[in-house]
């Protein structure tokens, strides 16, 4: 998978580039199958996880206007970029693998290969750039989502929407936006990568490309698990405006 | 625009026949037919133990961590460290582990269960079941069901212990702001049985979907090794929009108008 990664970073950033066509289709298609599951979970993750857990201590307080604080924690750093990876490993990475899987079955792949056409910079290079771009774009819809959620949260308790404006934008900063957007850069890669080299590795007929998206999706989830914790260890560490008492 | 609404209008397409499926293998359960394969039951629950209960604990263990430092940093944020373990206890057993249980079945056991079934259907493996007098809904989806009932109950219990051990190490020993005894007086004080059973019930309903989801897309497959792989990913999908809406459901049901926290009266 290493050797995959790569190959597939040379080859997009070295001449020539035939993958454009290709790139834009693949961009659509993620954006059209992720676009309703993303909302529809992370609106949901928000609503039950932070809105009515946090919504219904904080009640106990009466301090229910902290809410949008709270939501800068959860909403932006964690579940909107964890939402989003899950949501695109899920739909486009297991997607990704059952088409390379498909080929690579019916021979198509080495086909390709006789042809003189490079499989890793005519089929990963471009799902990995669109897998990127898509998943840091898909982030931005996560965290709008998450935040309407919240508002619907301190609707359901009859509370003013000014105490959470208030909160949320005193504590969100720079840096939070930028680390959760390039995290989910992060995890577009990671995940385009292990389905594609899953996908270009199944054998053994139709028990083997089920078999691909079942372990590409296992080790999708537990790296981007994985990576998330590292990285946002390191970016709490790193940047102690984060941990100011607003 | 027609293609921006695939995805919803394949739900609404399948949605009725994965709950008719589903409560066809339900009722082959209850009726006791099942019981003729209780050996298959018991095999299928063996392979749920052996084969995933590993991979489970790590992405547990692994959501814990993430609880943890999130809580430890927030809490701190506002200016109380020492209250690290509320946010670990409700972050861990009411919605962390049953959203990283449901995300991981789903991942693992129910893609699994599509793969394996899909391919036996693609290699007309179900049809000679049923020449040879055996029902294949009972010997392959009623087994299955039964045997994550049999096994996962107890999966979930072992990692709600290392979810808890994992956000212990990440708040007391990575972060560091509060002390041991001071973060499991606030932990243990912020739950109580009730809550197990309720999370208990939420992750339990979560896993049946997922097992039926995977049987059903499984049981249906066609088209060829192509047709194998969509179902898989087809069932992901919906697996995991499932367990977004069954969870917060729980959390409605359970803790929407009680937050059954020792605070005030």
């Amino acid at each position: 998978m290493m050797i995959l990664t790569v190959r597939t970073v040379i080859s997009a950033v070295r001449s020539p580039y035939p993958y454009g066509e290709e790139l834009v289709w693949q961009f659509l298609f993620v954006l059209r199958l992720s676009w309703f599951p993303l909302i529809v979970s992370t609106f949901a993750l928000n609503f039950g996880a932070p809105g009515l857990q946090a919504a219904g201590i904080l009640s106990l307080f009466g301090a229910l206007d902290r809410l949008g604080g709270f939501f800068v924690v959860i909403a932006i750093r964690w579940v909107g970029p964890l939402v989003t990876a899950v949501v695109v490993a899920g739909v486009a990475g297991t997607a990704i693998t059952a088409d390379l899987g498909a080929r690579k079955i019916r021979e198509e792949l080495d086909a390709l290969q006789v042809l003189g056409v490079d499989p890793v910079k005519n089929l990963v290079v471009p799902r990995f750039l669109a897998l990127m771009v898509v998943t840091a774009l898909l982030d931005i819809f996560a965290i709008v989502t998450g935040l309407s959620a919240g508002i619907a949260a301190e609707l359901l308790y009859h509370q003013p929407l000014g105490g959470f404006f208030a909160t949320l934008f005193t504590n969100a900063t720079i840096t939070d936006l930028w680390s959760s957007v390039l995290m989910c850069t992060m995890f577009g890669a990671i995940v385009a990568v292990v389905c594609s080299y899953k996908g270009m590795s199944a054998s053994g007929g139709a028990a083997g490309v089920g078999r691909a998206v079942n372990q590409a999706v296992v080790i999708a989830l537990v790296a981007v698990f994985f990576f998330q914790f590292v990285v946002s260890s390191v970016i709490f560490a790193t940047n102690p405006e984060l941990q100011a008492v607003r | 625009m027609n293609a921006w609404l695939e995805v919803p209008r394949g739900w609404l397409d399948s949605f009725g026949e994965i709950g008719r499926f589903g409560v066809r293998v339900a009722g082959l359960i209850y009726s006791g037919r099942v019981f003729k394969f209780f050996g298959e039951s018991l095999r299928q629950a063996g392979i749920l133990i052996f084969g995933s209960a590993l991979i489970i604990w790590a992405f547990v263990f692994i959501l814990g961590l993430q609880c943890g430092l999130q809580g430890a940093y927030f809490n701190r944020s506002i200016g109380a460290p020492s209250l690290s373990g509320l946010f670990s206890a409700y972050c861990d057993l009411r919605e962390g582990l049953p959203y990283a249980f449901g995300y991981i079945l789903s991942a693992k056991v129910g893609t699994g269960i599509v793969a394996e079934l899909g391919a036996m259907r693609i290699s007309d493996e179900i049809d000679a079941l049923e020449v040879m007098g055996i029902q294949p809904m009972t010997f392959l989806c009623a087994t299955r069901l039964l045997g994550a009932w049999i096994a996962l109950p107890f999966l979930y219990l072992v990692g709600i212990g290392l979810i808890y051990s994992a956000s212990y190490l990440s708040v007391v020993q990575q972060v560091g702001d509060v002390s041991s005894g001071g973060y499991l007086l606030i932990f243990w004080m912020y739950q109580s049985p009730p809550d197990l059973i309720f999370s208990l019930i939420k992750g339990m309903v979560m896993a049946t979907v997922i097992v039926l989801v995977g049987c059903y897309y499984g049981y249906t497959a066609s088209g060829g090794p192509v047709g194998v792989g969509t179902a898989t990913a087809k069932s992901m999908v919906f697996n995991i929009v499932a367990v977004h809406i069954l969870g917060m459901l729980g959390t409605l049901i359970f803790w929407g108008s009680n937050p059954r926290a020792p605070i005030g009266g």
